[in-house]
């Protein structure tokens, strides 16, 4: 017995030296100083020696059976550390890399507005890019002979109607849906209305025929110009920051009546004046006024019962500022080294 | 439109502590925009006073001199052409890096072998005139290294106004105009336009010696004209001519300054003809092939309808616009016969946008000026002349002929009204102190004011009391008026299906759809049609493009899209993008076009997407991918299928496209762009697309009811995978429908795998699908299944010649 066992101990520990990894060990474990293994196996047959023999091997067993199971934590333990190092993970690299797409950034911008306006009531209405000379001229007040109508700024469709006449344009401007709107929704109103506009204008940095606009009316009872002026401030300070202020100057837009055009304190200087406001401390951002009694009518709206205020600004010229986009030939052109920064 | 404050200070007068600075902000903010102001002395920059030392001739050049200046501390060379230069003279230096008001830039330089640190001037170098005879010589009194703009004594301040912001104030084209606003702004008294002026001097002796008629009434409101006999082309007086150069004109002779200065003033162009030979005057409409040498002596044919003032025969000017060569002023003329007019603002502007020829006094025409102006502007002419030429006489009583009845009716304003609509308490008082100091006569009974606009304001921009009001909060000033916030109605928004749609689109595709979005120009080139198989002529066009690139109306997104795979395929070589936007074609759409019935032509909205790599099955793939992801994220149950198209579009690669379906509507085409189309193009990426009909996803949207939660079954599924082996001309689509409709119990058909390889067979492939049977109220046995499947085995043999595939 006391053979058996020695030998056992002797196959182990000779076992135990050539192994190197993890499964093996268990293996050896398994043969040797499981439950079923080998050791107990022995031990099992310890009781079929005498009482002396039995209490001589037992203890030797015993012995060898606790010098197996430190010897084999020993090793444990070093192929534990020695496969520990080798499986080291980086936690640094990067992760996979999981391409994302992008939304164009005036979709961002438009998006933050319509939800800005939604908060003050304001539903969103949609209108027509390919609009008549009636909804984007004659029932905004603008006369037939304006200036505005010239083939010079307005792109006309060359479609001519029964008189011989062109009288389809691309919308100059996203008025063209004030009085599509007070049409449909009649009044109280409120409504935003983001769009695409044309100008038949060379492109250059500055300068696109093609952009975006954002228009806005309020109609109601005694709508007037202070209230005008205090959505235009929230506005400001929607862009700009707590802080921003709104100053007004007159300026002539046929479709209102007093007209005005907006500035707000420019975000960079805080209006003291830099580059990005050209060194006037103000930005020249949108153009609005009370609605002129005409272009009420136009909407069916009785312009002694009923007032409003208009608004509207340039998206682009919006988020050149905010992006610091210096060529507004980039919304067009569609590509992904700009598209993707958003 | 250049403004003198010194000008405008001899009609108003101007609190002294007031700055350049402060007056630039009044007038933006009350008034018009002012872009810059600068000091007069500023055009004089970098040009002294210098004393000639040396004169000495050029020893390269007969007619030039080799010239030392003394600037004050130092001697300058300068090589100088002039006949006049003298040792001793005074004369105006400009110095290296100095521009001149003609634009000429000094710089160092070498003639003709000598170095020239500089250059003496002459009067029309310096704008001060036009003479080029010599150099100017200065008085005596000038200070050696003093600026030449000090000894003119130069102390102006120069406003820029932003033209623009005039376009709808005819009355404001001049100074005087301009002074009246600042009189009602800063509330100081505004001089008369007209002074020292009695009537008997504006009576020639005798009968009028002029035969005037208007012929086209509808063209000439007013017809001033008057002969003044004994002028000289003269050179104008340093005061004239520098007042001129202060607001960037030119002076000529005496004549022609004197009219510029009176429109400059006053706003009312006036020209002068010169008067010999030149009896009869008429205006009327030009005739069919007519023309007219103008001034600067360019032969213009006459577009149809302008206005021409004719000798009774042939044109001798185009009115308001510019005069002929043959009546005009010249160094002879003695007499001349001067005209004050007012004609029709339209056609003015017709024939100055026609001809492409604006001037001053066409600008100020177009803007439609007061039919009582001229009496003033000629008056003030006369004064001129007779100040400056005392010899003159007028031949005879000026020629009035007035065509035109300017009596505004009052304009009736409640003044609670205005109180309201302004959100401002003013008192009635102050009110109508605002509405005289700007020249309107005003009215009180109870509460309303009866407001009468003076004749500059009639007859262009004040007819209504909302004109009113806008003067009286121009005037407050609107940064003066405090918000409030508006009060209305708590309602709720009402629901924007489209919006929304819009929105959920956008996130799908840019979020789990990794595209990226673009905007795309509305219009197309006839190139990029073409070469895309797109028919132009099947297109919207511009009436009045401006480029090539843009004359037709896109019919579809692709071609936008397709053109930026082209300019993206130099950094990227796998990408995919997407637009939602309108495109355009002749059919009636559903916008109205005007109250008549009538509708614009169609400009829906589409939605389009291309996904662009190596390979064409890898970017098909992704497509349909991309569709199936857009669908099942809106619409978890909605079911996307690819039907074979009858018709393909002309762009797509024979076969490769398909008829997009959701839930069994047909909403668009996707398919492979066909290669050659790609090659000539120049698109070497290869590109599938889709475009969708953004209204019919609106209307399913409407119709889809929202996804309902299918409890979760207590029985297991049981899947079983067959691969079924057919030949090439078998469409998955024809075989999955009779998979999928075969039996209640066989739920779900998914294809997995697509094999093709030499065990099949040529022309042959294999499709595996899991095949998903379940019960909701049992577990189905396999016994059950073995017989469904056997009949499906068999009925996709009978219809499709299917065999089963043994692995």
């Amino acid at each position: 017995m006391k053979n058996k066992l020695e030998k056992l101990r002797d196959d182990f520990l000779e076992s135990l030296q050539k192994i190197n990894d993890l499964p093996a060990l268990r293996e050896l474990e398994l043969k040797y100083l499981s439950r079923k293994g080998e050791l107990n196996g022995l031990l099992g047959e310890l009781k079929d020696l005498s009482l002396e023999m039995r209490r001589e091997a037992g203890e030797l067993a015993n012995v060898i059976k606790q010098e197996l199971q430190e010897r084999f934590n020993e090793v444990k333990t070093e192929i534990e550390k020695k496969e520990e190092s080798a499986a080291y993970l980086d936690p640094t690299v990067p992760g996979e890399k999981i391409t994302t797409g992008s939304l164009h950034p005036l979709t961002l911008l438009r998006r933050e507005l319509e939800e800005f306006f939604a908060t003050l009531g304001f539903m969103v209405m949609d209108g027509p890019e390919l609009e008549s000379e009636f909804y984007n001229f004659e029932a905004l007040n603008v006369p037939p002979h304006h200036p505005a109508r010239d083939m010079q700024d307005t792109f006309y469709v060359d479609l001519k109607n029964k008189q011989g006449e062109y009288d389809l344009t691309m919308r100059t401007q996203t008025s063209n849906t004030q009085v599509r709107a007070m049409r449909k929704y009649g009044v109280p109103l409120k409504v935003i209305m983001p769009g695409r506009v044309f100008r038949s204008e060379a492109t250059d940095a500055r300068h696109e025929h093609t952009f975006y606009q954002l228009e806005g009316v309020m109609v109601g009872k005694n709508i007037n110009f202070a209230q005008m002026k205090s959505v235009l401030e929230a506005v400001g300070k929607k862009l700009y920051g707590p802080e921003t202020k709104f100053r007004m100057r007159p300026k002539f837009y046929p479709f209102v009546e007093p007209g005005s055009n907006g500035e707000y304190t420019c975000f960079l200087c805080q209006g003291k004046g830099c580059h990005v406001c050209k060194y006037s401390g103000w930005l020249e951002i949108l153009g609005c006024g009370l609605i002129h009694p005409d272009v009420l009518r136009a909407g069916g709206v009785d312009p002694e019962q009923y007032s409003g205020f208009a608004f509207g600004f340039g998206l682009n010229r919006l988020a050149m500022l905010k992006y610091g986009i210096n060529d507004i030939r980039l919304f067009n052109a569609g590509d992904l080294r700009f598209l993707q920064q958003f | 439109m250049y403004l003198s404050l010194n000008w405008l200070k001899d009609f108003v007068k101007l609190p002294k502590a007031i700055n350049p600075t402060d007056i630039a902000e009044l007038l933006t903010l009350h008034i018009v925009e002012v872009e810059s102001w600068k000091e007069q002395k500023a055009v004089f920059e970098k040009v002294v006073v210098g004393r000639v030392v040396s004169v000495a001739p050029h020893p390269n050049a007969d007619r030039l001199r080799l010239i030392k200046v003394d600037i004050k501390g130092e001697i300058l060379d300068i090589v100088c052409g002039a006949p006049n230069v003298a040792f001793g003279q005074k004369v105006p230096v400009a110095l290296v890096g100095a521009t001149l008001p003609n634009g000429v830039e000094i710089k160092e330089s070498e003639i003709r072998g000598e170095k020239s640190y500089g250059m003496i001037c002459a009067e029309d170098e310096l704008g001060l005139g036009s003479d080029h005879e010599g150099i100017m010589v200065l008085s005596d009194k000038a200070k050696i290294g003093q600026s030449f703009a000090d000894y003119l004594n130069f102390n102006d301040i120069i406003l820029e106004i932003d033209n623009k912001s005039l376009s709808n104030r005819g009355d404001l084209w001049g100074h005087y105009g301009m002074a009246r606003e600042l009189s009602a702004l800063l509330k100081s008294p505004l001089r008369p336009y007209l002074s020292n002026l009695e009537n008997k001097d504006l009576h020639g002796s005798g009968k009028s010696q002029l035969d005037v008629k208007i012929e086209d009434k509808s063209a000439c409101f007013r017809y001033i004209a008057v002969k003044i006999n004994h002028v000289k082309t003269i050179e104008s007086p340093r005061w004239l001519k520098e007042r001129l150069v202060a607001v960037g004109a030119r002076p000529i002779n005496a004549l022609v300054d004197i009219t510029n200065y009176v429109m400059l003033e006053s706003g009312q162009p006036l020209h002068a003809f010169d008067a010999s030979g030149l009896e009869k005057i008429s205006i009327r409409a030009s005739k069919d092939g007519e023309s007219l040498e103008t001034l600067d002596e360019k032969e213009r044919l006459l577009p149809k309808n302008s206005i021409v003032i004719t000798d009774g025969y042939e044109p001798i000017a185009l009115a308001g616009i510019m005069g002929g060569k043959r009546c005009a002023v010249n160094s002879d003329t003695e007499s001349i016969i001067l005209e004050a007019a007012s004609f029709d603002a339209v056609r003015v502007r017709q024939t100055s946008q026609a001809l492409n020829l604006r001037t001053d006094a066409s600008m100020r025409f177009e803007k439609t000026l007061d039919p009582n102006l001229p009496e003033q502007a000629w008056q003030r002419a006369w004064q001129l002349i007779k100040e400056i030429m005392p010899e003159a006489e007028l031949a005879g009583q000026p020629v009035d002929i007035v065509n035109f009845k300017l009596e505004p009716s009052p304009i009736e304003v409640d003044f609670s009204w205005l109180k309201k609509r302004l959100g401002y308490s003013l008192t009635r008082k102050e009110t109508i102190s605002i509405l005289e100091r700007l020249g309107f006569k005003v009215d009180v009974s109870k509460n309303i004011l009866a407001v009468i606009p003076p004749s500059w304001r009639a007859v262009k921009d004040v007819s209504i009391k909302e004109d009113i009001l806008e003067e009286v909060a121009r005037i407050v000033g609107y940064n003066n008026i405090l918000s409030q916030s508006p009060i209305s109605p708590l309602t709720p928004l009402p629901d924007n299906l489209e919006l929304s749609l819009e929105r959920k689109i956008q996130d799908i595709l840019s979020g789990a759809g990794r595209l990226h979005e673009v905007y795309n120009y509305s219009f197309v080139s006839e190139a990029v049609l073409s070469k895309l198989n797109l028919d132009p002529s099947r297109c919207l066009r511009l009436a009045n493009p401006i480029s090539e690139q843009h004359v037709f109306l896109r019919p579809t997104l692709l071609a936008g899209l397709w053109q930026d795979a082209r300019l993206n395929q130099f950094n990227f070589n796998q990408f995919g993008i997407f637009e939602l936007g309108r495109i355009f074609l002749p059919a009636p759409g559903e916008y109205m076009k005007d109250d008549r019935g009538d509708f614009l032509p169609y400009q829906g909205k589409q939605l389009a997407m291309l996904f662009a790599s190596q390979d064409n099955s890898v970017s098909f793939n992704r497509i349909k991918g991309l569709v199936n992801l857009l669908f099942t994220k809106l619409w978890p149950d909605s079911r996307v299928e690819f039907l074979a198209l009858e018709n393909q579009p002309a762009w797509s690669q024979a076969g490769q496209a398909v008829a997009v379906f959701c839930a069994g509507k047909e909403l668009g085409v996707a398919g492979l762009l066909d290669n050659k189309l790609a090659n000539a193009f120049g698109l070497k990426l290869k590109t599938a697309v889709v475009e969708l009909n953004f209204k019919e996803i609106l209307e399913l949207s409407q119709s889809l009811a929202s996804n309902h939660y299918r409890e979760l079954s207590k029985y297991p599924p049981v899947v079983r995978d067959v691969a079924f082996v057919v030949e090439e001309k078998i469409l998955y689509n024809d075989f999955w429908r009779t998979l999928i409709s075969f039996h209640p119990l066989l739920v779900k058909a998914e294809l997995f795998d697509i094999y093709r390889g030499e065990a099949l067979g040529s022309g042959r492939k294999s499709w595996a699908f899991h095949l998903t049977y379940q019960a909701e109220d049992r577990t189905l046995t396999a016994l059950e299944i073995d017989a469904i499947q056997t009949d499906l085995v068999n009925r996709c043999h009978d219809q499709f010649e299917a065999q089963i595939r043994d692995f």
